[in-house]
């Protein structure tokens, strides 16, 4: 069982699946012949590659004793990820501040302290900053908050 | 006689005011991020390449390549005044650094290894010099199948220089190559992988991969760690004495040879530098005993090492569009962007570009010195702002900067997901930069590739058949091969240990 969750066991499953994904989507893809390869030729050849290292790597891992995977902490990965998704919908809908405001929010939510004015002291900090910098300074066509600025 | 004039073609644009500008502003922020623990130059660069869209081409190439340069020169400064070394390039800087502050020379090792750097930087920029022009005249000769091995050996051998498992290093770097061939296929127009995303149908872009795997990923992991800083020791005189100076010496002409040799190296730089100098100064000094308790050229020889490779690194990059580690693959990318192919070409086709770019390094070497010697005191309280302001400002630029790619969110989700991918491949110990060398080659690669194949009727020989081509497959096997070794594969894991 714990050698099922080797890093190398679990990197090897995961080649596996990049090269079945390749060769799914890729299924369609005209393969050519050797000299004239077509769009399929590149990729099919790519794609069994992974295949075929992923299955060495996945079967030694099975066979000798390797790393472990260290349980993940999930709070700052999700966090950081939510926050750019967040930023990146707020961000042509409502403009920069509302955008900026959620990313530090969520984000600073990841760390392991969180103090609330320090966490409005870098808002403002970084609202001056980007629009000195991108706004004024680089001349970047973006709207501060939409419809106002 | 050449030579003269593309130096002096090249110091006109580098003297510029614009350049020099750009310089300096690479230099500082590349000395700051130097400074700061947990964001080094890859992360760094991969940040702002969006931002060099906005610049000309000249003044972007000189403030990415200042960045990487001070990021050497910052890294040292915290090394040595509170062990803690800024990049991992200055790890080995820590062992002697520390204790010689400790001992109250902390000045003295600061100046050593700031002025060894620089004879280090500048014997570099003279090794590029030399080298461009026979390289890329070499380079020109070479035919489609002789590229396509020539990138399988820089590959092959990046692998082999990497940390970690090599099978594993290989697969990265065939994903790599997968991800490359995301859009268009320039052959016949056909959409691959695109997932009927038009964004995609121009290929991924290399700036979200970039951001994500380096930036995104290097902050959560980060965030989860716990940092702890410890207080700064003061910096007293500057001045090493003649016995300092007297050991110091030989130890920095030592190091910016290895240094030198082992950056032109693919998948070599400034890391594999810094640890190859260390080794061979503690192995021939006449006093071992001293290494680790605050020997001078255990401080000189890393350090003029680790400068001299971070410059002759762009050697392979410059000439024959090679990139030899992930900062250089960026730097590759930091080209495309501008819509400059790196090869042979950009010396004739683009000599301001090239010449401009290698006075700008000497140039800002020479910055460094006299900023940062000075600045010593401003940089260390730096390293006192706490990561949970930096972390939110990083990953706040980098959205900013992904969104002004092509003003579109697209390209910040992207952002959003390579972050994710690269979590996964840090927590399963895959390499992401023999992926980003992969990425970077990959649409190069198998154009290369098709056309060989087109040219020789589909006949696989035609890789053995042209001296060049398998000059330098027979280097890829027998890289392949010496990796297989188990004495070559025991010494190279204990290497390896030595550095994590």
């Amino acid at each position: 069982m714990s050698r099922l969750l080797s890093k190398d066991f679990l990197s090897g499953v995961m080649f596996i699946a990049f090269g079945l994904v390749a060769l799914y989507f890729g299924r369609n893809l005209q393969m050519g012949t050797t000299v004239r390869m077509g769009p399929g030729y590149v990729p099919h050849m790519l794609a069994y590659i992974m295949l075929a290292l992923g299955g060495i790597i996945a079967v030694m891992a099975l066979l000798t004793p390797g790393e472990q995977v260290e349980t993940p902490k999930w709070k700052p990965i999700t966090m950081v990820t939510v926050g750019i998704v967040c930023f990146a919908l707020l961000f042509e809908t409502a403009g920069l501040i509302p955008a900026l405001v959620v990313l530090i929010l969520i984000a600073s939510l990841g760390g392991e302290e969180f103090k609330l004015t320090e966490v409005i002291m870098n808002m403002i900090v970084l609202s001056i900053l980007c629009i000195v910098v991108f706004k004024l300074g680089l001349q970047m066509n973006i709207s501060i908050i939409r419809g106002v600025w | 006689m050449d030579l003269l004039h593309n130096l002096t073609l090249g110091l006109g644009v580098a003297l510029s005011f614009q350049n020099l500008l750009y310089a300096l502003v690479g230099c500082m922020v590349g000395t700051l991020i130097g400074v700061l623990p947990g964001i080094g130059p890859v992360a760094t660069i991969a940040m702002l390449l969006p931002i060099t869209f906005h610049l000309p081409p000249t003044a972007a190439l000189i403030m990415l390549a200042g960045i990487y340069y001070g990021a050497q020169y910052g890294g040292s400064t915290t090394s040595i005044l509170v062990n803690l070394p800024g990049e991992a390039s200055s790890v080995v800087t820590c062992l002697d650094g520390y204790q010689m502050a400790r001992r109250g020379r902390a000045g003295a090792a600061l100046s050593i290894s700031a002025v060894g750097s620089f004879f280090a930087g500048t014997v570099g920029t003279i090794i590029i010099v030399i080298f461009a022009e026979p390289l890329t005249r070499m380079a020109q000769k070479f035919g489609p199948a002789d590229y396509c091995s020539l990138m399988a050996l820089g590959l092959v051998a990046a692998v082999v220089l990497a940390s970690g498992s090599v099978l594993k290093a290989i697969a990265m770097v065939f994903l790599g190559l997968l991800f490359g061939l995301v859009g268009t296929d320039v052959n016949t127009g056909a959409q691959r992988f695109t997932f009927d995303i038009p964004e995609l149908s121009d290929g991924i872009d290399f700036a979200p991969i970039a951001m994500g795997l380096f930036g995104i990923a290097e902050i959560v992991v980060n965030l989860e760690k716990h940092m702890t800083r410890s207080g700064a020791i003061k910096v007293t005189s500057l001045w090493p004495t003649r016995e300092e100076i007297r050991r110091a010496w030989p130890a920095v002409l030592r190091g910016t040879t290895l240094g030198s040799i082992l950056g032109v190296l693919p998948g070599g730089g400034p890391t594999l530098g810094a640890f190859s100098a260390y080794t061979l100064e503690k192995k021939i000094s006449k006093r071992p005993g001293e290494f680790g308790k605050g020997a001078v050229e255990g401080v000189a020889a890393p350090e003029a090492a680790n400068n001299a490779a971070a410059q002759t690194s762009f050697i392979p990059m410059l000439t024959l569009g090679i990139p030899s580690n992930a900062v250089m693959a960026l730097m590759v990318g930091a080209m495309i962007i501008q819509g400059i192919q790196p090869g042979p070409e950009v010396m004739t086709k683009k000599p301001d570009l090239f010449w401009g770019m290698i006075a700008s390094m000497w140039i800002g070497n020479a910055m460094l010195v006299i900023i940062n010697l000075p600045m010593i005191g401003i940089w260390v309280k730096l390293l006192t702002v706490p990561y949970r302001f930096l972390a939110p400002a990083i990953l706040l630029f980098c959205c900013i900067g992904a969104y002004s790619l092509q003003n579109s969110t697209f390209h910040v989700m992207q952002v959003a997901i390579f972050g994710v991918v690269g979590y996964i491949f840090v927590r399963l110990g895959c390499e992401g930069a023999p992926f980003l060398l992969g990425l970077v080659l990959g649409p190069q690669m198998e154009e290369y590739f098709r056309r060989a194949m087109l040219l020789s009727r589909g006949d696989p020989m035609v890789f053995i058949q042209r001296p060049i081509s398998l000059g330098l497959l027979i280097a890829t096997a027998v890289l392949l091969v010496l990796m297989a070794l188990p004495s070559i594969k025991k010494a190279r894991e204990e290497a390896f240990q030595e550095e994590g």
